[in-house]
């Protein structure tokens, strides 16, 4: 039973998601330029929240991942799955975003601080997780062994930050400029805060529909595998002469 | 730091922010409709 | 009679090692490989003396960390389908076969990290400070990445996957040993305390093994 037209539920997360750009470039665009580094701040108001979005994604993964495995229900799957796509997507825009702001600010594509190498970890932790989705079509342990590599990832994680941090520590980068720098005027606060819920209600459109794909993905994986199997006719086979079944 | 090639870089931030974004977003479109093509041969 | 969980532990060890030595694949394959790896290096980096010292125990560790996972998922070290079918008939605890399958490899780790590691020594001139301490380094690196491995086999576990993605999974999440290992054999040369890494290896070890023994029964029931 699908419905041909499209109804406002079915559309409203595009429509959002377009507003919610809109509204960041706009503030990107209107807020004032850093008295340090110039123009180059307004690549924060996207590369910032998308820091944020990536973490947020990773946390739902691991949460709803958690879930799945207390629960079994398969919304937890679909919930952990559709997080870690979209969750991919904003590390690796992030990444990137870092890296283009990165190299005229301080004249390198990459530094290895912390957060950087942090970010670039949980990134691959991502796409291990993804791959791994598609070593199987079966529904179930598909969704049984993600989630178990989820539970995997929130413990291992911790220890990775720790490491990581402490590595840092003791092989100090020289001061760089921090992409919040603590003295930001009203204005860029604002439009910081705009771009921050612009972008967590494009994470919120983007999994509203990526699970309605996930949901149906489910449908055709399903319908496949009731096709491929035998009826219950299948099981009496006709006699036939001279070879062997 | 000129002018010029500041705008340079935020340009290309934003453009890849954008083009990707569309990119993702539809390709998650496309995925669902090809989804629901599938459902719809069978039923 | 019953056995108890850790006669159960030593049987699957004993018989995943028993395997390995039948086919020889660590020893024949993985460690030449692994070798390979640091013989690659100087060639591609340039050979001079100060800059292989400086990098040597680094590539050392590296090498550990992405070749050696390759030790857990050695083809002995698998079972097939209706293998599996037979261990979980026979009773045995799931927890317990992880433990054993993790010794094993941790066993066979620690045989890599040695070999490899006198050969680091000699093409990178290394001069290792502090031996006392380098046994339980390796000990601990090698138990946490044989868990890992195990752990991360265990979840794949499907004729599906692809050969790299064991080591994709285990890579990152290696990093905490990968820092403690590299950071303690630098902390010997500078003379520093090193307590704080070993530390980190203990907890990464216990970490792992608890995750591991939960874990078990939950995918052994995924088949």
């Amino acid at each position: 039973m699908t419905t041909t037209a499209p109804d406002r539920s079915r559309v409203w997360p595009w429509i959002a998601i377009v507003v919610a750009g809109l509204v960041t470039l706009v503030a990107g665009m209107l807020v004032p330029q850093d008295a340090v580094q110039g123009q180059l701040s307004r690549i924060l108001y996207v590369h910032v929240p998308g820091a944020w979005l990536a973490y947020l994604a990773f946390g739902v993964t691991m949460a709803a991942s958690a879930m799945y495995l207390w629960r079994s229900t398969l919304i937890w799957d679909r919930l952990a799955a559709s997080s870690a796509e979209i969750g991919v997507y904003f590390t690796g825009l992030t990444l990137a975003l870092g890296m283009i702001w990165g190299k005229p600010t301080w004249g390198v594509w990459w530094t290895w601080d912390a957060r950087l190498t942090l970010t670039a970890i949980m990134f691959f932790v991502y796409l291990g997780y993804l791959a791994l989705r598609r070593t199987t079509d079966d529904i179930d342990a598909r969704a049984k062994r993600s989630a178990i590599l989820g539970v995997l990832a929130v413990v291992q994680v911790p220890l990775v930050h720790f490491s990581v941090v402490w590595w840092r520590s003791l092989h100090q980068a020289p001061t760089l400029l921090k992409p919040e720098s603590p003295d930001m005027d009203g204005e860029m606060v604002v439009a910081l805060l705009v771009s921050l819920a612009m972008f967590t209600l494009m994470y919120v459109a983007m999994m509203v529909k990526r699970m309605e794909l996930a949901r149906l993905e489910e449908q055709v994986l399903r319908a496949e595998q009731s096709d491929a199997g035998p009826v219950a006719g299948a099981a009496v086979t006709a006699p036939s002469l001279g070879e062997e079944s | 730091m000129d002018f010029g090639s500041e705008w340079g870089w935020v340009a290309a931030a934003y453009a890849v922010t954008y083009v990707s974004l569309i990119a993702f977003a539809g390709s998650i479109a496309i995925r669902i409709k090809k989804a629901r093509l599938k459902l719809n041969e069978r039923s | 009679m019953s056995v108890s969980f850790f006669g159960q532990a030593r049987t699957v060890a004993s018989r995943d090692l028993l395997r390995e030595r039948r086919s020889g694949e660590v020893a024949w394959v993985t460690l030449p490989f692994g070798a390979v790896a640091l013989l690659l290096v100087p060639i591609a980096i340039g050979t001079d003396a100060p800059t292989l010292r400086a990098v040597g125990i680094g590539m050392f560790w590296v090498v550990v960390m992405l070749f050696g996972v390759l030790v857990s998922v050695r083809r002995t070290g698998a079972d097939s389908q209706s293998q599996k079918d037979m261990v979980s008939l026979t009773g045995i605890d799931p927890a317990a076969s992880f433990v054993g399958s993790a010794w094993a490899s941790s066993l066979l780790l620690i045989v890599f990290e040695v070999i490899l590691g006198l050969l680091t020594i000699a093409l990178y001139d290394i001069r290792i400070v502090g031996w006392a301490w380098v046994p339980l380094i390796l000990i601990l690196v090698a138990v946490g990445l044989g868990l890992l491995g195990t752990l991360a086999g265990g979840i794949v576990s499907t004729d599906r996957s692809a050969a790299a993605l064991v080591p994709l999974i285990v890579a990152p999440m290696s990093v905490p040993l990968l820092i403690a290992a590299t950071q303690a054999f630098e902390g010997l040369r500078l003379g520093h305390s090193i307590l704080t890494w070993i530390l980190m290896l203990v907890v990464v070890v216990l970490v792992l093994a608890i995750a591991g023994v939960l874990s078990a029964r939950p995918l052994q029931e995924t088949g």
